[in-house]
């Protein structure tokens, strides 16, 4: 299958420096960005790359005297592509702090207790219809160091791969109704407000389960044929 | 059929779990098969605007077997690498062949705290006659991509912004 990934809309991405986000100024290029034709190289991708990274867990709230402490949580994400074709077998990376607001990580210097059966990292793989189903706990707020106030509101990692190289996507996942998403500077920085909205879960509580859906988009569509 | 937008990217965060950058560097065999071509190893150092040595960046490439190839079931031409405390990785792959229209070259993509997007960027072992290495605008950029070479060593250096700067794409 041909795949063609057209420019991204930029109002639906980050500009990469971000006001309310110190390190993104000494990080993110200050010459513009190149461009080039696109060629195999670029479009093309690994045919099987659970070779070289094999699935770790798929649950990770755990069951009796091993449950993790919090509300239990189902996340269900679906990867598709632009022309909302499922992206089946999907690698879906996953990762969140626990329900106190602590990663498990050298670098996280929070005054909140680690969970001794939480260990907030999961790799999966989509099945045909680009589902990828996780059991955790919900993850609590934290604040960010020397931001002057700013604390992330629950959020979970994701780290995706599409069809080709190109489709690779890095994310992060909000829950509805938090009041501090309003003033994350991670989820605020993308500009248009739809775009931001599809980055928030949906909830969707079920007879003993409270599950969140939610659709991860990965760049690429079908060739068109005929169209150059 | 209505086109969907595809997801704002978001930052990797400082707690990409280590276990996840590790044992992904070595491209020489898959599945304890050894893949044909010429061993090399590619390191280098990622820095920030005022020079300081990123740990914990996560790299990902993507290449083709030493044939030019990019569908190889006995080469799987994608690793990930994290950079250690001295902001530095390293890969260890095999040499990539040239492929129709390009030179030979390796995809790097550059994950990072402070990055709310993916970096894109491109290494090449000289000063080839490539396609995506002349879009490098102005010409004098160019020879930041070219790696520089040690015996089966190639070094490439990142800065991420500043004085030096890496050309990253925008595609």
């Amino acid at each position: 299958m041909s795949i063609v990934i057209g420019r991204r809309a930029p109002r639906t991405q980050s500009r990469g420096v971000e006001p309310g986000y110190a390190q993104t100024a000494q990080r993110w290029p200050a010459q513009p960005l190149q461009r080039r034709s696109l060629t195999a190289s670029e479009l093309s991708a690994p045919g099987n790359l659970l070779r070289r990274l094999p699935p770790l867990r798929g649950d990770l709230a755990g069951y009796g005297e091993k449950r993790a402490i919090g509300q239990l949580i189902h996340l269900r994400a679906r990867v598709v592509d632009e022309d909302g074709v499922p992206v089946a077998g999907a690698l879906v990376e996953v990762w969140h702090c626990n329900a106190a607001g602590k990663y498990i990580h050298a670098n996280d210097s929070h005054d909140a207790p680690a969970d001794p059966n939480f260990y907030g990292a999961a790799r999966m793989v989509a099945g045909d219809s680009g589902l990828v189903e996780l059991r955790t706990v919900k993850p609590g707020a934290y604040p960010v160091p020397d931001s002057g106030g700013w604390w992330r509101p629950p959020h979970v990692h994701f780290s995706g791969w599409g069809r080709v190289w190109l489709a690779r996507l890095v994310t992060q996942m909000f829950f509805p109704g938090e009041p501090l998403n309003d003033a994350d500077a991670i989820l605020n920085a993308v500009p248009d407000p739809q775009a931001r909205q599809r980055c928030i879960a949906r909830l969707v509580p079920g007879e003993n389960v409270l599950a969140y859906e939610y659709q991860i988009v990965v760049r690429g569509r079908k060739a068109t044929p005929g169209m150059p | 059929m209505k086109r969907l937008v595809p997801t704002a990217e978001m930052t990797l965060g400082p707690f990409f779990p280590r276990e996840f950058g590790q044992d992904a560097n070595d491209l020489r065999s898959v599945e304890g098969k050894a893949a044909q071509g010429e061993p090399i190893e590619i390191t280098g150092r990622v820095v920030q605007l005022d020079g300081k040595p990123l740990g914990n960046v996560i790299l990902e490439i993507w290449q083709a077997d030493s044939k030019g190839r990019f569908d190889n079931p006995d080469f799987l031409g994608w690793g990930r690498a994290a950079t250690d405390a001295n902001g530095v990785f390293l890969f260890k792959t095999i040499k990539p062949g040239a492929c129709e229209g390009r030179a030979p070259h390796v995809n790097f993509l550059v994950l990072y705290s402070g990055l709310m997007r993916q970096l894109q960027t491109v290494m090449f072992f000289d000063a080839a006659d490539d396609p995506v290495l002349h879009a490098v605008q102005p010409a004098s950029l160019r020879e930041r991509l070219i790696a520089g070479k040690e015996g089966n060593r190639y070094r490439f250096d990142i800065r991420l912004r500043g004085e030096g700067e890496t050309p990253f794409f925008d595609d």
